[in-house]
């Protein structure tokens, strides 16, 4: 799967144009189209009582984020790149849905939106509704949340997980085709540690080394395009250890395949996408399973 | 029968305007909202006139003045670029396509910034068109 058109999808305040610009490498691999979408929340501009629709207030929004598209296009058109806009009143995640599925997008960019403690925890993620009804791989970025740090080349040294799930295989073909846009991959697979409850230390080892002779036939298929790849066997809680694995490979990015539907139970109990969403400091490309049929 | 102009955008507001411009100095308006349609009006349509948005959704005015500027049948056709976006942008945006391996596309006929009077245009439809 070749990126040629990715969405950027912006509330300014979150995401901003050097985030973009941090992704624009992705020209020498296929990336040739740019389309921003902008969101402005239907609660900013709704009916109220005494006043109505605030046709005035949505102007507003909708000049202010086209000031800011306008110049940020300047820039992309001058280097070579197709410039799409959406200025849109409505609800997010149906309106990023919409605009990925009339652009046929390869690539979502965004930064998940703030949500209450409650709201977290009995709600899909907006990101994983998104992946789930586009089937396209969304790129999570939070350089400007708290603790968040902006990449200057965010595709040099990618930490990828895998959990053997077929959305891990669409993550290995995604990431072979970068090419030489990617300097290493570390391919990574953290064991739980109730897997490893025996009194035996040889079997514990015996499930390091299949692990990691699995992970080793991953990193064949990179080094086979030409990028350098290494295996890690982490032991623990998921989250906690790919988080640990990306600052120890010292990552730019953590590229995870995403189940397309959480269950009630990830949902409540949490699952690696949402914690990843929420917490990591990196950013996170989610990558769905193929569609089948 | 009177001259065709093809107003090209996604805004509704601007299709509008333009197009109400274009009937008032006594041409006639067809519209499309984006490149790829716009594309299709103007093989099927054959207006003598076209006045491109540059920034739009699905394809940009950028990419569908390329195509008509670099295909045999519809070069001849004149442009009026009217955008957002300032003329130098556009030219140079042209410039790095041509670095890309395409072919050297000539200067519209005509470009206007955004926001224009109504004479303004519709002055530059009566050059272009008599």
């Amino acid at each position: 799967m070749d990126i040629q058109k990715l969405l950027f999808v912006t509330k300014f305040d979150e995401l901003r144009f050097d985030a973009l610009q941090s992704l624009l490498p992705l020209q020498k691999a296929a990336l040739h189209h740019v389309v921003f979408l902008n969101v402005i929340e239907r609660e900013k501009v709704a009916l109220r009582r005494g006043t109505g629709y605030q046709k005035e207030e949505e102007i507003k929004l909708r000049e202010k984020a086209n000031i800011r598209f306008i110049d940020w296009a300047e820039t992309l058109f001058e280097q070579g790149l197709e410039v799409g806009v959406y200025i849109v009143v409505g609800d997010y995640v149906k309106q990023v849905v919409d605009a990925a599925t009339k652009e046929e997008v390869d690539l979502i960019v965004l930064s998940p939106s703030k949500k209450g403690k409650l709201e977290k925890l009995f709600s899909e993620s907006e990101v994983t509704e998104i992946l789930h009804r586009t089937g396209v791989p969304v790129l999570v970025y939070k350089n400007l949340a708290p603790g968040g740090i902006l990449m200057d080349k965010p595709f040099d040294r990618i930490l990828m997980t895998t959990d053997w799930s077929p959305a891990g295989d669409s993550a290995v073909a995604c990431l072979k085709n970068l090419g030489t846009l990617v300097q290493e991959i570390h391919v990574a697979h953290v064991a739980h540690e109730k897997n490893l409850q025996t009194d035996s230390a040889m079997a514990v080892q015996k499930t390091r080394k299949e692990t990691r002779n699995k992970l080793e036939r991953i990193c064949d298929i990179f080094e086979a395009e030409g990028i350098h790849s290494r295996p890690h066997v982490y032991i623990g809680e998921v989250e906690t250890e790919i988080e640990k694995a990306a600052h120890e490979c010292r990552a730019t990015m953590i590229v995870a395949g995403a189940k397309n539907r959480q269950s009630w139970k990830e949902r409540i109990l949490g699952s690696l996408t949402k914690t990843l969403i929420e917490t990591s400091i990196f950013p996170v490309l989610l990558i769905p399973p193929e569609k089948s049929g | 029968m009177s001259k065709k102009v093809l107003v090209v955008d996604d805004d509704p507001d601007v299709r509008l305007f333009n197009t109400t411009v274009v009937e008032e100095y006594g041409y006639t308006p067809i519209e499309a909202e984006n490149g790829e349609e716009g594309l299709k009006m103007i093989k099927e349509h054959m207006p003598d006139l076209v006045i491109l948005d540059v920034m739009m959704p699905r394809q940009s005015g950028i990419r569908l003045y390329r195509e008509l500027k670099t295909e045999k049948t519809l070069k001849d056709i004149d442009v009026i670029l009217l955008s957002g976006i300032a003329e130098k942008t556009f030219l140079r945006s042209q410039k790095a396509l041509t670095e890309f391996g395409g072919k050297e596309v000539p200067e519209p006929a005509i470009y206007l910034e955004k926001p224009v009077e109504p004479e303004e245009l519709g002055e530059v439809l009566k050059k272009i068109l008599g």
